[in-house]
């Protein structure tokens, strides 16, 4: 695992959380969070000088707030405005990494996000961000990279 | 005078975002309409009055950078004020955008810095016209 590649995922996972879905990351994670239950799985798809993914993975009741928040309604979305907008999530928090670990010059292209239900692949980077009763898992994929050497 | 926008984004969650943000803002709205793709937008554009497009570029079918030269090379629509929401961090790609005449405002955002982005591409309106 890159500690320098967690620290930029926990950065642009929180200021993601902040802005769009007006959560704060909680200073540690409790034993509710680490037990909580997995709601639903993205993943985003990228492609450039170097290839992977990131998956972010809700727990504990997060879904529903997280889509309620962003769209600044009082009652819950239906569940494909749910899953859409943890979607926008984990797109955002995608843009926002690629720079960060490839460089500003570099271009690539970032797929629509899709529901997933198991992951594959090792992660090169993985964090937790605690968030009200909940928690957010954020994985990250990278493939023919240097950053597997770090 | 009140502006027809277009928001264009696959994510309809987004794009209810920036509606809401639109209509907060104070500015004389007429219109809103919905793509969630390039092919889509230029549809849109066919048929209506469009005064300002708010456009991501990441999308399936058509993206939003192939979108934007297509509109570019329309002389009816060459001069049409584009803005580019979108998580796009790539300098290179920036620069090639900002060259046809379009404005930038990274997600995340916040409905403040949309707002201003908004009003500056409209050509910064007055606190009287949009009621402030």
């Amino acid at each position: 695992m890159s500690k320098r590649l967690e620290t930029e995922l926990y950065k642009a996972a929180t200021l993601t959380f902040e802005e769009m879905g007006f959560l704060l990351p909680t200073p540690e994670i409790g034993e509710q969070q680490l037990n909580a239950q997995v709601e639903a799985m993205v993943s985003v798809e990228f492609k450039g000088p170097f290839s992977g993914k990131l998956l972010v993975r809700v727990c504990g009741g997060l879904l529903p707030i997280l889509a309620a928040n962003m769209l600044g309604e009082e009652e819950t979305p239906p569940i494909n405005l749910q899953y859409d907008a943890l979607g926008e999530i984990a797109n955002v928090i995608c843009g926002n990494i690629l720079p960060c670990i490839a460089g500003s010059r570099e271009l690539f292209c970032v797929s629509t996000p899709k529901m997933v239900e198991s992951i594959d692949l090792p992660p090169v980077a993985e964090i937790q961000v605690g968030l009200g009763l909940g928690r957010a898992d954020l994985l990250l994929f990278i493939s023919n990279h240097a950053v597997h050497a770090e | 005078m009140a502006f027809n926008i277009l928001v264009v984004d696959d994510s309809s969650v987004m794009r209810m975002i920036i509606i809401k943000t639109l209509r907060l803002s104070k500015l004389p709205l007429g219109e809103i309409s919905e793509a969630a793709n390039g092919q889509e937008a230029l549809e849109v554009l066919a048929g209506k009055w469009i005064d300002l497009v708010l456009v991501d570029i990441n999308m399936p079918v058509m993206d939003g950078e192939e979108m934007i030269n297509r509109l570019r090379e329309n002389p009816a629509t060459a001069d049409l004020p584009i803005l580019i929401v979108s998580t796009e961090g790539s300098e290179t790609r920036k620069e090639r955008l900002v060259q046809k005449r379009v404005g930038f405002i990274h997600k995340p955002f916040t409905p403040e810095s949309l707002r201003f982005a908004i009003f500056k591409m409209l050509g910064g309106l007055d606190e009287q016209k949009t009621g402030n």
